[in-house]
């Protein structure tokens, strides 16, 4: 790690203006990705912009159709919600699954979605549930946050405030951990909204995406069965160490079949 | 000499409150003053030429105190690290090719790692900072990672002077015998079987601090090594060329070492040298990545393994080649793996009237290669037990029954087996029905049905094992009487976490009749324990207990004297029992506890027997190594869709001889077991053909998390304790490693016994699972 300098400003406001000061700065929210890059000295920013005392970033509130969610809430905090797990328990699953406890303590929704790390789990959970990021310039539809690989919509400067999940009629999330990483070899996320059903995928290309062909055919039937002849196409998936695309391609299949096997059995209990 | 109750009982680990309090002190828990910080450039390439260096930007850089090249450590006329493995000679008379390990890359880098440079600095950011200012010309060489492509004409070398790549051959065992053997076989059976190469992973990286003394001319160096005592006078005498007094060793608290920490490397060394340049201390602790590109690393061997065996199952004749590899350099004893540590245990607890074994081992670009946990007894048994179940499977024989019918009898014993390995004791027939038994077998159908309703593929294997433990054969225990009457009982070899401050003064205080309490551990200080044989091959117990028996027995026939001065009495009359030194029939008696209070104050005594009179240092050393053996067995359970695994039951049963703390021994099987599972399942160093080490980091080299290890039922067999030390034990902190991966593996052919695994491999990953039950 090579020396910065260190902000811990208390408002919105203030963190936005110290970045624009900064001619090399960066936000460090629960620096779960940040800080190992630091160590690695594989980024060298001259001013680190702590958002952790920023009480406008943190909570979780229940709204008639939605939840919202603070951008520095963490997934330990998420996980144990009870707003969360009454209203969309798939989430509360999906952040209680993440990493391992000393990641889960200090890792934030809004740092996840930053950074948009092909791999991880949340934004499988923003875009399967169509939720929206609030900045502090603008709200961002979850179709159109996600842009590439560790590429978002958001501005130089820009800042996620809270997410706001719509709470679907039913939603559930899967996925094949990475034995190493803990990270989602392939994780989906399947949510249910008055007939319109949205399919994420995790893990699987350089960026989380949409299966339209499952939403589709779950929209029509939403039922394991409604999965068991579609072959996934593999050309646009990741091969590395741990997975190869073919793989990968079962994965997505099983995966999303296991996401309703959890919904059926949530419906039991 | 008898032992007390308290020998045998599970005592918490006195140590266990200080490591989960943060107040265990570790090498980097060590600061010493105005100490600078050494960082080193390690090579990028994994096979180049260095052509020019130029440090002059790092040299000027800020908090820089001092830079080292390969060409600068030359001129010091330092020498290599040595390699010190026995096993040196190839077969047909010719000494092992043993090329020089300097401290730093001369003129060419050969492993993705290798240090080229060190820099030291006024704070650790600065001395990274410069490290990354020196600019090397490298001019890239081909690469060879794989030891078999590397014995290929035409593969690159990497020694100019060392043809094929080859550093040494190796047989053991009667090749002509066993290939009349294999002549009158009615089946051979042969399998290419691999054992992947894995990364040792303590929890604590190495690290170091250097220290010298301008006044004395000493070096003090603290190190997080499981072996001082070999360690420095590799470093003293070899490498820095000065007396092994000059250098003070000391090892404080170690967080793991698994064999990673048992050999030498570079960088201590290197700090020794500039905390000598600069008289200051200088400080290193290596972090993760550091790590994982130049721990040494195990395993790592390919084997052709054939069987030979009766009509009706009676195994004939084993023949085992096997290519290992040994990385860049010989490390320490790096050659002894792959050859006699694999070899020794070949054949198992069977009865094999012949074995022949025959090695290569091979120099490829990659990180060197040492012991880890089990150190060639893994291999050995995998090779077995996968050979004996694909066996069963082709000639369709009842796995349990073809491996009974072998089982060395213990009428039989002791015996030498074809190996020379000499077995005093054990009983593995009946070892192997307990296990059977512990396994409910005849619940297995139910499970299995259950299992298979929720879709999965349900498997079992039981598998015998059998090791040989003791490493090095001489160990050092001493015991001091101190002011405030508690004693000092200091051991040579050294805990990495393996509980020795528990174990080794409850043993002492069994023999002696004292408190726990009244016992002061002490170890890994090379001024105050004389020698030791450091922490490898299952050795701690076994020899270093053993010593503490030696010390115990001196200080009782020393304290007999004393108490017959005291009770004014013939010294023959006294007995000794329970911690009382008495005579018989009468009230006359004085306590252990009593002699330490008395003698420690007592002005009389001191005249009459010399101050420190208690004070006893002992040896011991034993012959032969002691045969360690055991039965596992496991249930897992298959996911076919993703090829997921779930090991659902597993069993141990376990002949170390006595147990002296069960608790502590559940533990070493427990962190062997799991080590064993993370071979089989998951862990795997993987190099890419350029050399660039895969595997760098714990995002992508998998280890085993709690949740992938299931319960472990363990069951000691203590019928048979050892004659081949005064304890009866067997050394028990590898056993687990040895014993694990080939039953999981069986296990997990058993639930696929359907399908086609000749092509499967270490570790079964989900994804190769899933490939073999869809047959891609």
């Amino acid at each position: 790690m090579i020396n910065f300098s260190f902000q811990k400003p208390t408002s919105i406001t203030d963190a936005v203006t110290a970045l624009s000061k900064s001619e090399d700065g960066l936000f460090l929210a629960g620096g779960q990705t940040l800080i190992p890059v630091l160590k690695q000295r594989l980024a060298m920013p001259c001013d680190i912009i702590d958002l952790g005392d920023i009480n406008d970033l943190k909570g979780i509130v229940a709204k008639k159709h939605s939840v919202l969610i603070g951008a520095t809430t963490t997934h330990s905090e998420v996980e144990a919600s009870p707003v969360v797990r009454e209203h969309i328990p798939a989430l509360a699953e999906l952040a209680g699954h993440i990493g391992d406890p000393h990641v889960r303590n200090l890792g934030t929704l809004g740092g996840s979605l930053a950074n948009n790390d092909p791999s991880a789990d949340y934004p499988a959970a923003v875009l399967g549930l169509g939720a929206t990021i609030h900045t502090n310039q603008r709200s961002i539809s979850s179709d159109e946050f996600f842009v590439g690989l560790f590429q978002t919509a958001l501005d130089p400067g820009e800042m996620i405030v809270r997410v706001e999940f719509p709470i679907p009629e039913k939603s559930g999330y899967a996925k094949f951990p990475n034995p190493a990483s803990r990270y989602a070899i392939v994780g989906v996320f399947v949510s249910s909204f008055s007939g319109s059903v949205r399919v994420s995928v995790t893990g699987a290309e350089s960026c989380v995406f949409r299966q339209v062909s499952f939403e589709e055919a779950l929209a029509e039937h939403f039922a394991i069965d409604a999965l068991t002849d579609f072959a996934v196409p593999s050309d646009r998936f990741n091969s590395d160490l741990h997975a190869s695309a073919e793989y990968r391609a079962q994965l997505v299949r099983v995966m999303a079949c296991r996401a309703i096997i959890m919904i059926d059995e949530e419906k039991k209990q | 000499m008898k032992a007390l109750g308290s020998i045998g009982k599970s005592i918490k680990r006195s140590e266990d409150k200080r490591f989960l309090t943060g107040q265990g002190k570790y090498v980097d828990d060590i600061n010493l003053p105005n100490q600078v910080y050494a960082a080193f450039l390690r090579s990028p390439y994994a096979h180049a030429i260095i052509n020019r260096i130029d440090t002059s930007g790092a040299l000027g850089s800020p908090g820089v105190s001092l830079v080292v090249t390969g060409t600068d450590w030359l001129k010091e006329n330092y020498g290599p690290l040595p390699c010190t493995s026995r096993i040196n000679t190839f077969v047909g008379g010719e000494k092992m090719k043993v090329p020089p390990r300097h401290c730093l890359a001369i003129d060419r880098v050969r492993f993705v790692g290798e240090i080229v440079a060190m820099v030291v600095a006024e704070t650790k950011p600065s001395a990274l900072h410069a490290v990354e200012l020196i600019e090397v010309d490298y001019e890239e060489l081909e690469v060879v990672t794989d030891p078999e492509e590397a014995l290929k004409p035409g593969a690159p070398q990497i020694w100019d002077d060392i043809p094929n790549n080859l550093c040494l051959d190796f047989e053991l065992g009667d090749r002509i015998k066993t290939a009349a053997a294999f002549d009158s076989a009615h089946y051979i059976i042969s399998r290419k079987i691999k054992n992947n190469r894995v990364a040792g992973v303590p929890i604590e990286p190495r690290g170091a601090i250097a220290n010298y003394d301008d006044d004395t001319k000493r070096l003090t160096l603290f190190n997080s090594s499981q072996n001082i005592h070999e360690n420095r006078d590799a470093y003293a005498i070899d490498v820095l060329k000065i007396e092994k007094e000059k250098l003070h060793h000391v090892a404080p608290d170690i967080g793991g070492g698994f064999g990673v920490k048992n050999g030498t490397y570079p960088e201590p060394p290197l700090i020794l040298h500039a905390a000598k340049k600069l008289c200051r201390p200088v400080k290193w602790v290596a972090d993760r990545s550091e790590s994982f590109l130049s721990d040494t690393q195990g395993r790592g061997q390919v084997s052709t393994v054939s069987l030979a065996l009766t009509k009706e199952g009676k195994f004939l004749g084993l023949r085992v080649e096997t290519v290992g590899n040994l990385g860049a350099y010989c490390g320490t004893i790096g050659p002894f793996t792959p050859t006699a540590g694999t070899a020794r245990t070949q054949g198992g607890p069977y009865g094999f009237a012949s074995i022949y074994y025959y090695a290569k081992v091979v120099f490829t670009n990659t990180a060197i290669m040492a012991p880890y946990r089990g150190a060639g007894r893994p291999e050995a048994a995998f090779q077995l037990e996968r050979i004996i179940e694909e066996t069963a499977r082709e000639l369709d024989f009842d796995p349990i029954e073809l491996r009974k019918k072998n089982l060395i009898q213990a009428k039989t014993l002791p015996l030498r087996t074809a190996m020379g390995l000499d077995i005093d004791s054990g009983n593995f027939v009946e070892v192997f029905d307990q296990a059977l038994s512990l396994t409910d077998r005849t619940g297995f159908s139910a499970r299995a049905s259950a299992a298979t309703r929720r879709g999965k593929l349900y498997g079992f294997a039981i598998a015998p094992y059998l090791e040989c433990t003791g490493g090095g054969s001489k160990e050092f225990a001493g015991i001091t009487v101190r002011d405030d009457n508690k004693i000092e009982l200091s051991v040579g070899s050294h805990s990495t976490g393996t509980g020795h401050e528990t174990s080794f003064a409850q043993l002492l205080s069994g023999y002696l009749g004292i408190g726990v309490d009244s016992i002061v551990f002490f170890q890994g200080d090379t001024d105050r324990t004389p020698f030791g044989g450091g922490h490898g091959g299952s050795r701690g117990m076994e020899v270093g207990g053993s010593a503490v028996y030696e010390a115990a027995s001196t200080f009782i026939k020393k304290g007999r004297l004393l108490a017959a001065y005291i009770l004014g009495v013939e010294n023959s009359r006294l007995q000794f029992s329970n911690g009382v030194f008495f005579v018989s029939g009468t009230d006359k008696s004085v306590t252990s506890e009593d002699l330490i209070a008395q003698s420690a104050g007592s002005e009389v005594i001191n005249g009459e027997f010399g101050y420190g009179y208690l004070n006893v240092s002992a040896t011991f050393e034993r012959e032969i190594m002691s045969i360690p053996n055991g039965c596992h067995a496991c249930e897992v359970e298959v996911d076919p869709e993703t090829g997921g695994i779930n090991i659902v039951n597993y069993w141990a049963v376990d002949d170390f001889g006595t147990i002296v703390n069960g608790m502590l021994t559940d533990g070493q099987v427990m962190g062997a077991v799991a080590q064993g599972i993370g071979q089989a399942l998951m862990e795997e160093s993987v190099y890419a053909d350029s050399g660039q080490l895969m595997t760098g980091s714990l995002i992508d080299y998998a280890l085993p998390r709690a949740f992938d290890v299931p319960n472990i039922r363990i069951q000691y067999y203590e019928e048979a304790p050892t004659k081949k030390n005064p304890l009866g034990v067997k050394g028990a902190g590898e056993a687990g490693c040895v014993a694990a991966p080939h039953v999981v593996f069986n296990a997990i052919a058993d639930a696929l016994r359907n399908f086609n695994i000749e092509s499967l491999d270490m570790p079964l990953t989900s994804e190769k699972i899933w490939r073999t039950i869809h047959r891609r």
